[in-house]
């Protein structure tokens, strides 16, 4: 309880991380805010509207749109220990490392969460004021909101715990972020390409998938029909994690601290 | 006399490179004992090896008969002052000791306390990247009292600080040895040494080359004599 106490305070001391809550929240609002003007403007050639309700259900999709910076949060818990050098008192204080990074774990979950709950929300408030701009548009369907939040708090914590994981295992900070960021932009998409049917095993694809809530608009590129189901997506993501963990454990967890 | 630091036949190798080399040597309880040594001696290196930042190649370091990782809440009985840095910068100097204090169970009205103690009260709302070295230093020095421990492990702590700071240090040595606590402490000033430890404790190359205390090992010279004929050679 301890541990969880003081990795809390390290979550909210920090200002790095609540300019990730920050930037978080406006990529997400940006992108809910400005998918009502390009279905507007460009859903005609579909005959794709505002008036129905897939359109207004892509829109409020976006406000998850932050989760990247769950990942970042969590590389950064770990990654930055030995950035900033703080794994020194870390560790003399407690210097059972596994306990240490059981509490960064719990703690980047709850960080996750807490920065899907707040880009989310402000996310789903701004499109709501952006949608009444327009004039003829649908309700969203009934279940949105709720599958939403399922999926920003499972998809905050696991990611998050992703994060820890993977700052871990490759202790500079700047390489583990710019490597999740290049993986998941860059290859995984070229990976995809090359081999389209492993795609719904390959991170993106579950994250896709896990933060998948049921919206289906082909024509926004929400096509979630040839991912997994949500819950088996999130398993293989605590999968990959669990993984990323235990090789950290057995390899640079057990490294010399400078 | 009773031993609460051991190094037993303590090997620390990194790569080709012998940093420690079979070091066997006794720290006793409630005396001030100096960790002397040339550049690249193997003292900041023995010292991590003590408090488990880092895995000897052989051989073991013990406080209290322990590795450092079976001492349960080890802030509370051992203090250290490594010579790396350790604080967040972006972090206020409170803050960095309350994150300290909560993983040890300590509560803030003990930070408050170690930050006066080490007369860094002013600045604790400060964050630490506006410090100066010594106020660093100092900050280490508060870290390392915040669980009134019984043993500190001090590596080079007066670097940075003004000569008030070290006659402060000084000081503080003398009246945290004087309550029965035991202190190792590296340094490279001899006078000052001279003036403030019990026994030394010398290495060149990561080895052993004097252990005893300040009278045996000077004899009728200063320390500073002392140490450059057993590390350099007789002296012309
Ligand atoms: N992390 C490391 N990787 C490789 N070599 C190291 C490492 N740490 C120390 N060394 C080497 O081990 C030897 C002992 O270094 P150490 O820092 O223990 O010396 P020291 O006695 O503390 O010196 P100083 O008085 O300069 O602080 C040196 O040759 C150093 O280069
Ligand atoms: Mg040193």
């Amino acid at each position: 309880m301890n541990l969880i106490k003081s990795e809390w305070r390290k979550l909210i001391y920090a200002r790095a991380h609540w300019g990730l809550l920050i930037a978080a929240t406006f990529i997400s609002t940006l992108s809910v805010v400005v998918t009502p003007f390009i279905i507007d403007s460009q859903g005609e050639l579909f005959g794709f509207g505002l008036d129905q309700t897939e359109a207004v259900d892509s829109t409020y999709a976006n406000g998850i749109s932050g989760y990247i910076f769950a990942i970042i949060l969590g590389i950064m818990l770990m990654a930055g220990e030995f950035r900033h050098g703080t794994a020194v008192a870390t560790f003399l204080t407690a210097p059972k490392r596994g306990s240490v990074l059981a509490a960064k774990l719990a703690i980047a979950a709850v960080g996750g969460v807490l920065i899907m709950w707040v880009s989310a929300g402000i996310s789903f408030l701004a499109g709501y004021v952006t949608l009444m701009s327009f004039e003829n548009v649908a309700s969203p369907s009934e279940n949105l909101f709720l599958n939403t939040m399922i999926a920003s708090t499972i998809g905050g914590a696991v990611l998050g715990v992703i994060g820890v994981a993977l700052g871990t295992l490759v202790r500079n900070q700047m390489l583990a972020i710019t490597g999740a960021l290049v993986y998941l932009f860059v290859i995984d998409p070229i990976l995809l390409t090359v081999w389209p049917d492993t795609g719904k095993y390959l991170p993106t694809g579950l994250i896709t998938a896990m933060l998948a809530i049921d919206v289906d608009a082909p024509e926004l590129g929400f096509d979630t029909s040839n991912y997994l189901p949500p819950l088996e997506a999130t398993g293989f993501l605590l999968l990959y994690g669990a993984v990323f963990a235990a090789v950290a454990v057995a390899t640079s967890l057990r490294r010399d601290i400078d | 006399m009773t031993t609460v630091i051991a190094f037993q036949n303590l090997v620390k190798r990194y790569g080709k490179q012998l940093a420690v080399a079979d070091l066997t040597a006794n720290v006793e309880s409630g005396k001030i004992t100096g960790f002397l040594g040339p550049n690249g001696a193997g003292k900041s290196t023995s010292l991590r090896c003590l408090v488990g930042l880092a895995k000897p190649t052989s051989g073991e370091a013990t406080i209290f008969g322990k590795r450092y990782q079976e001492i349960e809440n080890p802030l509370s009985k051992v203090g250290t002052v490594l010579d790396s840095r350790g604080f967040h910068g972006s972090l206020t100097g409170a803050q960095n000791l309350r994150v300290m204090a909560a993983a040890a169970g300590i509560g803030n009205d003990r930070v408050d306390e170690v930050l006066s103690l080490v007369e860094l009260s002013d600045a604790a709302g400060k964050r630490v990247k506006g410090y100066s070295l010594g106020m660093k230093q100092r900050l280490s020095l508060a870290g390392a009292i915040l669980g009134d421990p019984e043993v500190l492990i001090l590596d080079e702590p007066a670097n940075g600080l003004d000569p008030a700071g070290i006659a402060w240090l000084r000081n503080f040595l003398r009246t945290l040895s004087g309550s029965g606590r035991t202190i190792l402490v590296s340094s490279h000033q001899l006078a000052e040494m001279q003036n403030t430890v019990d026994n030394v404790l010398i290495i060149n190359k990561g080895q052993l080359i004097a252990d005893g205390n300040m009278k045996e090992i000077i004899g009728d010279g200063t320390l500073e004599e002392a140490f450059l004929r057993m590390t350099l050679g007789e002296l012309q």
